[in-house]
């Protein structure tokens, strides 16, 4: 199987070639990015091909695509692959507005090619036994949870809010959204969103927090702030605290990792030992259209998301709490 | 300085034994309507008992009274003190509402008394270094706060006071109030609330409660209480500024650790009190300040009107978790 990228204007866009180097049977035959300095960078680092448009990409004989461009452009990407015939995996969020993403599922469904969204974090082992929890009933009734992905203030398109469609918010939001309707099998009903910039002088917000009601009778806190110092010792986390009727659950994906103290700055860091979660979102990706099946996570889940995030944008202009799914 | 407790359950025995510890200041008598529960701690200590507040106020001469009830019997009791000219040290939450707590700050206004709320947080040397470096200015602005309180289950105690949402506010105002009032302290003004609860949606005792704070500097809060057992009593706290993270969690942040080995056949009792090993604990220390202002003449730290502002904050939390909506807080407040 042969599959490009698309932008490496998400950083995600380096993970997602390692593992493609790293999967048997599959190929990265080249990248394109309108960056021609940070396309051809990203080129040799992969040990790849490198195409100053999108278009002569489109034209090689590739399966399929990764979309890691600026999330406005998730669209028009999208409708280019998908004109070509390419299966697509696309990066979170599935784009700005509703409208966008829609369209998105139209054209992709009309092409009949598949489309995935990438929440790599369905494949973080502690979240598969955390629904296993759920599913067999041994945590009980889901009653509250607790949620935080912090990070680092990323720079790039991500503090451009027309490119990425708000901040930390729409950046932040959508996994742990993502994780929840996944593991309990529910929708999120309502949204409360306090936001601010208080961190850094950029144009968008770059901290918040959502409280969220679910369908099924739970409620959740989800802190998507960029509130992690530039110097801290990883990226940022990935936390829940799940309240069930039998049983409270903490998942901390970050905690896998070894404390290295050096003499050499940074002096203290975190090693992630933990199990690669990007791997098996691209070999999801692959097998589906190998195997000619619909992938795990469709641009519903993407739409869906979306709407939450959207969702809380709208309260902290309103200062109200905001149904979602109305729209 | 005389003083005599009413209520010995868990705070008031351990209220009993920080007096032992505290210069110039004498336990001399007790009160509880359980006489037998009365009688061990009297013997204890050398004192007289009593099974209501009234008598202890008949047959003693008393400077103080320190009030260790169920939160219901707060507002009865202080003003019977303060009725009586004595200075009262009565047990956070100050009342069951504000209505409640002005007219008790008022009493003992009228009465020409001091009154100490027992918001003990303030005087956790954690939760004081804290603050200290916050006010300093060392790491910016603060964006955003995280704390947390519980994970002991749920409280047993007289009657099942606390399981009685009338009687105790539930875990919102019974317990994340400390958290409310250090905050408060530490950050200034709450704006605006936004809470939700298990309460009604579970089992009553496991209350679990995520609170949304927004303060008038801007500052972002996320408080979390719990009274589901989640491995025992902890406290966490992370404030994330401008500069830098200052983060705490009682779980790691101890110089000491035992375990109790488990045969199975134990049950839990009382409410958690939260410990700090450290040289003179935080229930000793607050009581000794409260004396020392009555003695120099102070305003104590934590006076009623400053114990109404968390209440405040605690009510408006019960209010957005019965409406499901914001509840913003006037600014005009005493
Ligand atoms: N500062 C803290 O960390 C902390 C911790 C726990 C409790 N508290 C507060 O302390 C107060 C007491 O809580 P507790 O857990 O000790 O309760 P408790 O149930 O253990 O003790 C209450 C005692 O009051 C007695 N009593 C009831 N009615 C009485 C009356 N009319 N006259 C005399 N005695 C009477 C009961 O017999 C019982 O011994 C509450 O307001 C609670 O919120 C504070």
């Amino acid at each position: 199987m042969k599959l490009g990228i698309m932008s490496f204007a998400h950083m995600h866009a380096y993970s997602y070639g390692d593992v493609i180097r790293q999967l048997s049977g599959v190929e990265l035959v080249g990248v394109a990015d309108l960056d021609q300095e940070r396309g051809k960078q990203a080129a040799d680092q992969l040990g790849t091909t490198y195409y100053s448009s999108y278009e002569e990409l489109l034209k090689t004989k590739i399966d399929g695509v990764i979309i890691t461009a600026a999330n406005r452009d998730h669209r028009e990407l999208t409708e280019m692959a998908a004109a070509a015939g390419k299966h697509i995996l696309c990066e979170k969020p599935i784009a700005t507005t509703l409208e966008d993403a829609r369209a998105m599922e139209k054209v992709t469904r009309e092409a009949g090619v598949k489309f995935q969204m990438a929440f790599p974090c369905r494949y973080i082992p502690a979240v598969h036994r955390l629904k296993a929890q759920y599913d067999s009933g041994s945590l009980g009734r889901l009653l509250a949870i607790r949620s935080t992905n912090h990070g680092r203030m990323p720079g790039g398109f991500f503090i451009d809010p027309e490119a990425a469609g708000g901040g930390a918010v729409i950046d932040h939001t959508v996994h742990l959204v993502d994780l929840v309707r996944w593991v309990f099998q529910t929708e999120f009903r309502e949204v409360y969103c306090e936001m601010d910039r208080s961190f850094h002088d950029i144009p968008t917000e770059d901290c918040g927090l959502l409280t969220l009601e679910l369908a099924n009778g739970a409620f959740m806190t989800l802190d998507p702030s960029w509130s992690r110092p530039d110097c801290f010792y990883t990226w940022g986390d990935l936390y829940m605290q799940v309240v069930g009727t039998e049983m409270v659950t903490e998942v901390d994906m970050m905690r896998q990792s070894l404390e290295r103290i050096s003499f050499d700055r940074p002096n203290y860091q975190w090693e992630f030992w933990g199990a690669n979660s990007d791997y098996y979102l691209v070999k999801e990706f692959v097998e589906s259209f190998r195997e000619d099946r619909e992938p795990s996570i469709t641009a519903q889940d993407g739409i869906r998301a979306l709407e939450v995030a959207l969702g809380a944008y709208e309260s902290a202009r309103t200062g109200r709490p905001v149904k979602i799914g109305l729209a | 300085m005389k003083v005599g407790i009413v209520g010995l359950g868990t705070m008031g025995t351990t209220h009993a034994a920080s007096y032992q510890r505290i210069a110039d200041c004498e336990l001399v008598a007790v009160a509880d309507i359980q006489l037998e529960r009365c009688k061990t701690v009297a013997e204890r200590y050398g004192v007289r008992s009593y099974a209501s507040l009234g008598e202890m106020l008949a047959s003693e001469t008393l400077d103080v009274v320190d009030v260790c009830l169920p939160t219901h019997l707060h507002r009865e009791h202080v003003e019977m003190a303060a009725a009586a000219g004595k200075h009262v040290f009565c047990e956070k939450p100050l009342a069951r509402n504000r209505q409640e707590g002005e007219a008790m700050v008022e009493a003992c206004r009228k009465a020409g008394v001091t009154l100490g709320i027992g918001h003990v947080v303030r005087f956790f040397p954690e939760y004081r270094r804290a603050k200290e470096i916050i006010e300093s200015g060392q790491l910016g602005k603060v964006g955003t706060v995280y704390t947390y309180r519980g994970g002991g289950g749920f409280p047993m105690a007289w009657q099942d006071w606390y399981a009685n949402y009338q009687w105790s506010g539930g875990l919102t105002l019974d317990m994340i109030i400390h958290d409310f009032d250090f905050l408060r302290w530490t950050l200034g003004e709450v704006k605006r609330v936004y809470a939700k609860s298990t309460f009604g949606r579970a089992y009553n005792r496991l209350e679990h409660v995520l609170v949304s704070l927004r303060f008038e500097s801007g500052a972002i809060a996320n408080v979390e209480g719990s009274w589901l057992d989640i491995g025992g009593f902890g406290t966490k706290f992370e404030f994330a500024c401008e500069k830098g993270l200052l983060t705490y969690n009682s779980k790691d942040a101890t110089s000491f650790r035992s375990y109790q080995q488990r045969t199975g056949l134990e049950s839990v009792q009382g409410v958690a009190v939260p410990e700090s090993v450290v040289d003179k604990d935080p229930y000793t220390q607050e009581l000794e300040h409260f004396v020392g202002c009555l003695k120099r003449g102070e305003e104590p730290l934590i006076s009623g009107d400053g114990a109404l502002g968390a209440v405040d904050i605690a009510m408006a939390a019960l209010e957005s978790i019965k409406t499901g909506n914001p509840v913003t807080l006037s600014s005009e407040r005493g």
